[in-house]
Formats: C-alpha cells, structure tokens, sequence
C-alpha cells in the first residue's frame, strides 16, 4: 500500500478529525487513525466508540489497504512540515514509512481490521440543514447544557424536528436555552438528544460554512454528511424533560435594557459576590435596575445602578451570575428584554434586536431562593 | 517610620481571662445556699456528664467531663443541678459586653473563656494593672469569680490563668515563659489530652522541662505532626493571632439517648428534626451546605461515620433525604443505638438555587412561610407532625453571629 499526498491537506483533514479521539482511551486501538486507501480515494476515521467521523481525501494512488497509525505521532509530525507533497509506503516489517523532502520516518502500525467499525444506520429519516445554521444552533444551546453524571439527558443538546420547525434546547436545570427556527423543517416529527462532544466539534468545522447538512437519524444514531466528511454518533438514550411546561406563560414584569451595559456591570459585580455561588440580587423600581453582591466571609461589597426601561411592580430577584453572564455573552443583539413574574419564578431573557427571519432564541434563567 | 519599626520589634502582650467554675458560680449566684458547698452542674440524666464542678468536690477527685454517675459516687453529700444554657448565655453576654467596653481586640473562645490583645498598651495604661482593674471590674459587675493569666502569647497566658485558679491573677515576665512551664507536669500543656499524655509517660517524660531539653525531631518521631506544635507550646512558642470573630466551618446537631435504642422510626425522627433544624439553622446564616455526614455510636462505642458530597443547598427536601440515605447506608448492625448525629460542613454564603424541574413554586412557598413563621415566633413554633416527639434537638440561633459555639450545659455521654 503506498499513497502520495499533500501534507497540509492531509493535516488540516487530521486535525479535524483528532478533535474525537480521546487523551485516555480503554481501547489502545482509538489512539490510532484508520486509513482506508481506494485507488485515488483515502479514507480517514477516528472514533471514541460513541462518535465515529471520517473524511474522504483525494491522493495519489494506484493501491488498495487498511492500516491503523498512531494519531499523535502522525500529527505532531504533520505540524512540522512545510507544505510538501508525503509519501506514505506500507513496509513488510509492520511499519509504515513516510518519506518528505527532509528524510524518512517510520511508524508502527496497527492492522486495520482491529479498528472498531462504524454503526450502520438503519431506516434514518434525514432533514438538510445549512451548515451555518447548524453551527449557530448549537453555540447558541450548548453552553446551557449540564454536566451532571446523574441526569445523562441533561447533558446533551435536544433536537426537535416537525414539519413547521426545527426546535433545538439545552438546560442544566438551572438555566434552559431554547432555539427556533421556523424557516427550516423537517420531513417528517423526529426527536433526538445529541451527546456534547459531537457538537463541540461539528461546531467548530461548521461555522460559516454555506454547505448543506444532511442530517439522518433514527432511534438510536445519528449521522451528519458534508462536504467529504460523515460523523456518525450514538444519541443520549432517555426521555428529556418537559421543558415547555416550565416556561412561565405570564409575565407582567418586563425590563429591556442595553445588552453591554447590563453584562459589564453584572461581570463587575459579581467579582465582588461569594467565589462559590456567584449570586447577585437585582433591584428594579422604577426605571432604576439596582445589581449588587456580597461576600460576607471576605467583606467584599459592590452595588451599581443602571437606567432601564421596566414596566411592572416594584420586585427584587437573586440569580447566579455565572448564568446571566454565559446568557448574555451568547448573545449578540444591543438590547435584550427579561421578562419576570415573581421572585422564585423562572426569568425569561430574550434579545430584542438583531434576529435573522425565522429565528428565535428564548432565554430562561431560574433564580435563587432569598430569604427576605 | 521610627513608629511602626518599633512596633514590629514590640513584644506582644495577651490576656486570657476565664470564668471560675462558671456554671456553677452562676448557680451560686442565683442561689447564695449553694455557696460553699460541694456542688455539680451537669446532665442528670442515667447519661449525664459533669459540665461544672465546684472547689469543694475537687478535692473528692471531681473533674468536669466526668460522667455524672461516677461523680455522684465519689462525692455523695454534692448538690446537683441540671444546667440551663439560657441563663448562662446571658452571664456569659454582660461579661463580653464589659470585655467588648473595655480593651481594643479580644476573642470569645467559648461562654467562659475569653483572649484579650493589649500589645501596645503598656506604655500608657500598665498590661498588669489594666488586667486586674479590669478583672475587678468583672467581679464587681457580674459578681462572678474570674481568673487571667498575662504573657507574651496565647498558650503561656492559658496555662498561666490554670495555675492562677481559683480567683486569682498571674502574670509572666518577658523572658520567664520556658521557666514558668518547666517544672509543670505535661497535662498542663493545651492540646495534651489522656491519649498523648500516656504516650509521653511512657516514654518517662512527667515534667515540661524534659520536653524542653528534647531535640523537636524526637518529639516528631514519637507525636508525629503534633510533635512540633507540642514542642513549641512547651517552650512558650506560639504565635496565633487574637482573632475577634469565630468562624463556623460546620454545624452539627447530635443527641445521646437516655436508654440505648433500637427503635428505628425513633432515630429518623430524630435525624429529620436534626437535620431540618440545622437546614432553617443554615438559612438564617444565609448560608449553603456541600458536605453531608450521619453520625450513629452503637451501644458497644462502636462510633460510625458517613458524609457525601453534594451541590451547595439549603433546602430541606433535598438535605433531609440526604441524611435519610446516609442513615439507611450507615445503619447496619441490628444492634441498639446509643448516640446519632447529622452534621452540615463545607458552608459557603448563598441562596438555594431553583431547579426548573425537580422544584415547584408550592413546595417553595410552603418553605417560604415555614421560615417566615419560625423567625417571628420561634423556631419551634411550626414543625413536622413527627418531629413532635424530638423537640429537644429543635434550636432557632442563628450559629453564624460570630459567637463560639454553645455548650450544653446538660450534656450526656
């Protein structure tokens, strides 16, 4: 087996890939990059066992073959290369040797029928998504998702697909993220939860892209098909909250106020409140929105005013900063309303401007119990 | 300059006052029968502990923290009373009060025990003299008996105030610490308990002098980590500040039955009441917990303990099931129970986060105006139909106001 091929192209294809591939893996096998080489066409995979992504490159070759190289190596190697075309040639001695421009280096490798195989997806529905909307729905949800162990379904983001819309939400319990696109649909009603990791990666490969998605699915897998590369990813199996049902339906208490100015200062504030629960409490009467915090162990203290436009009673909310923060940073619009009822109801932060047509973000934060 | 260069060469000067026989100086108080008699303040109860004993029963060989019942044996003709921590408390408040009007910076180490800075003050008002002025002045407001030591740190002026007992004053000169300690006999040393000190006699040391001589690295070997900070003490080392505010790291709840028990519904109750005062406890302090622990001694001393980490909360439909698992996991021999406890640690300052779907706004509500009732008309003054046989563990202080915890002065075993 022998293949000719350019040696960035072929990094910045690996790079993406490695993204899956664990630092401790129970398998030695998934340290390993499959290359699967047909003729003129390669084939790379990396997989943790839960995610399987591949890429198709085109090299120079007349060969056929399947070995497995170590993926750090391989990489650490490729970093150093000037752009030059590589030679990789299969030895009998069970390595594999790439020869550059500088010299030659060889690998061990592994056989590639060790490599565990990818899930064959069976009866999938499938929806086509633009690549670009894709990636913002995910950075718009995922850093809402949670980290609980306990709660798997929480973890992960859910995909809402009918024939209106496209619903994507993520919550922690704590705060929800709830995104809607109403200019895609779907074939057909579908719902699935997508594990974190995936996301992550599809994030980064996605954003700005103007290629199509396909997206396919069925009960149990999922499969993401663009450009040259397929990720193939087992789903979080359970049963995800209700969310709509915790979405307070009135709210007469409304606050708009600049997205900027209310982040700073919440940042600067919350500096100031205890460095394990991060909890500030927002004063609004009036047109005045009152932040302060409070570090009694310490003696730290801070208080800021801001000028806001607010209709409704007078009312006093504790949140964690942390969560207003992430909100508001994901955000990008220049003003952004929170709509309220009563001090131990959920806070709905929305933005007011700077939506595309069809696109919906809904905010929820819950806040905390205060005493007085 | 010249000012703060001296006061960083200054020797420091700390005063450590503590109340005679304070519970039973109290009682003495209220009652001028019981002067000059043998008497004990302490649980009465088949379990009860000697929380105070007065002169008179020392010399039967009394000492507090001495089961009641022993006492009772050794000194038959004493007068026992059942202690009443409230009435102690506010002894306790008019002497820190006239502390607090007195002198820059002290500590409240616990009701009878207090540590006072006057480093700086010699040159204008005299340590000595305004020690005693000031311990005269206790006596003649409180008109209870108390006892200082003065030196240079913390541990010379406690084991100095030891030596000065009953009703009497000493003090240390610059210089003289190692010399004061030497001839004393170990125990005096804070920190060397029955265990350390039969450690230390065997090995033939009885005097402070011969910890003085010792090289540090063989009271290491033998001590261990301790070893080094009971060398320092021996030789009048010591350099902990006078801090004016107690901290609490955790708050616990634990109760010692009269007659061991096996009655498993009785020790859940009695674990929810804990651990529900203790939630109502850390929500008046404004306060959130990360760290559980169940506490249960078997009839046979066997002593038990489990604690699990959870997301900081105060609530008490996430706490009180907590503690009712640890309970179910700890409990395990089907024997009888002498002694449960819950305890609350790793605190930080906050508010219970809600959870949009475990929490609902009744049950929040419902808390909301527990909590609102128990502030206006006392902690005990709402509860849950079955903590209505266990109101003893109910308590509505907030432990976070800066003061030492209280000790019972009804203790049992």
């Amino acid at each position: 087996m022998k293949f000719i091929v350019s040696s960035s192209y072929l990094l910045k294809q690996l790079q993406v890939l490695g993204g899956i591939i664990n630092n401790n893996n129970t398998l030695p096998i998934l340290d390993n990059f499959l290359f699967n080489l047909d003729g003129k066409s390669l084939t790379v995979s990396a997989s943790d066992l839960e995610t399987t992504i591949s890429s198709k490159l085109e090299v120079e070759s007349t060969e056929k073959g399947m070995v497995c190289i170590p993926a750090r190596l391989l990489l650490e190697t490729l970093k150093t290369f000037p752009e030059q075309p590589l030679t990789f040639t299969v030895e009998d001695n069970n390595t594999i040797e790439i020869s550059s421009n500088h010299g030659k280096y060889a690998l061990a490798y592994a056989s590639g029928e060790e490599f565990p195989n990818a899930v064959e997806l069976k009866d999938p529905s499938s929806t086509v998504v633009q690549g670009d909307v894709l990636a913002t729905a995910i950075s718009k949800t995922i850093f809402a998702s949670g980290n609980d162990d306990l709660r798997p379904v929480m973890s992960g983001v859910f995909f809402q697909f009918s024939t209106d819309n496209l619903v994507f939400v993520a919550t922690d319990a704590h705060k929800l993220v709830k995104y809607t696109r109403d200019d895609i649909s779907a074939s057909q009603t579908a719902e699935f939860i997508m594990p974190k990791k995936p996301l992550t990666l599809l994030k980064s490969i996605l954003a700005g892209s103007e290629e199509d998605v396909t997206i396919e699915y069925n009960d149990s897998n999922a499969k993401f098909s663009f450009d040259n590369t397929e990720m193939i990813c087992r789903l979080i199996d359970g049963k995800y909250p209700n969310y709509e049902a915790v979405i307070p339906k009135e709210n007469p208490n409304k606050l708009v106020i600049d997205r900027n100015q209310f982040l700073n200062s919440v940042r600067r504030v919350s500096i100031f409140s205890s460095k394990t629960t991060h909890q500030i409490r927002l004063k609004i009467a009036g047109a005045e929105l009152n932040i302060s915090a409070e570090d009694i162990d310490y003696s730290n203290k801070a208080e800021e005013r801001l000028t806001c436009d607010y209709q409704g009673d007078d009312m006093q909310i504790g949140f964690n900063s942390r969560f207003l923060t992430e909100m508001l940073n994901n955000l990008t619009s220049d003003e952004v309303s929170l709509e309220m009822s009563l001090p131990n109801r959920a806070g709905i932060l929305t933005p007011v401007d700077g939506l595309d047509e069809g696109e919906t973000v809904t905010m929820l934060v819950m806040p905390v119990m205060l005493n007085n | 300059m010249e000012i703060f260069h001296s006061f960083v060469k200054m020797k420091k000067s700390i005063l450590h006052l503590d109340l005679d026989t304070f519970f039973v100086s109290v009682e003495r108080l209220l009652n001028s029968e019981l002067l000059k008699k043998p008497v004990l303040v302490g649980g009465t109860g088949s379990r009860g502990v000697v929380a105070a004993c007065s002169y008179e029963t020392r010399k039967y060989g009394v000492r507090s923290g001495m089961a009641m019942k022993i006492a009772k044996q050794l000194c038959p003709q004493a007068i026992i009373i059942r202690g009443n921590a409230g009435t102690y408390m506010k002894y306790s408040n008019l002497i820190t009060d006239i502390i607090r009007d007195s002198v820059p910076l002290f500590e409240k180490t616990s009701v009878d025990e207090f540590y006072v800075d006057l480093t700086g003050m010699d040159r204008f008002f005299g340590n000595y003299k305004f020690a005693s002025e000031l311990r005269k002045r206790i006596i003649k407001e409180s008109g209870l008996p108390i006892s200082f030591g003065l030196s240079q740190n913390k541990i010379v002026s406690k084991v100095a105030t030891g030596e000065a007992k009953p009703n009497n004053q000493l003090k240390i000169d610059y210089g003289f610490e190692k010399a004061f300690l030497a001839p004393l006999p170990i125990r005096k040393i804070p920190m060397i308990g029955k265990a350390s000190a039969q450690t230390l006699i065997h090995l033939g040391i009885d005097r402070v002098k011969l910890i003085q001589e010792m090289p540090v690295e063989m009271l290491t070997s033998v001590m261990g980590k301790n070893g080094q900070i009971i060398w320092n003490r021996a030789n009048g080392i010591d350099n902990t500040p006078v801090v004016p505010y107690c901290e609490r790291k955790s708050i616990s709840n634990e109760r010692t039955f009269n007659l061991d028990t096996i009655d498993v519904q009785k020790l859940r109750d009695t674990l929810t009441a804990m651990a529900d005062t203790l939630c109502y406890q850390l929500r008046l302090g404004n306060k959130m917990t990360g760290c559980v622990s169940v506490k249960i001694r078997y009839s046979d001393f066997q002593t038990y303990n489990k604690q699990i980490r959870i997301p900081y909360t105060s609530a008490d439909h996430i706490l009180v099931p907590t503690v009712m698992e640890l309970f179910n996991k700890l409990y395990e021999r089907r024997i009888l129970v002498r002694l449960i406890g819950v305890k609350f640690s790793h605190l930080v300052g906050g508010h219970y986060q809600i959870n949009l779907f475990d929490d609902n706004e009744k049950t929040l509500n419902l808390y909301k105006s527990l909590d609102h009732i128990r502030n206006r008309f006392g902690a005990g003054s709402v509860m849950k139909a079955s903590m209505l046989d266990v109101r003893t563990v109910i308590s509505g202080r907030n432990p976070f106001d800066g003061e030492p915890p209280i000790l019972l002065a009804h203790r049992n075993q």
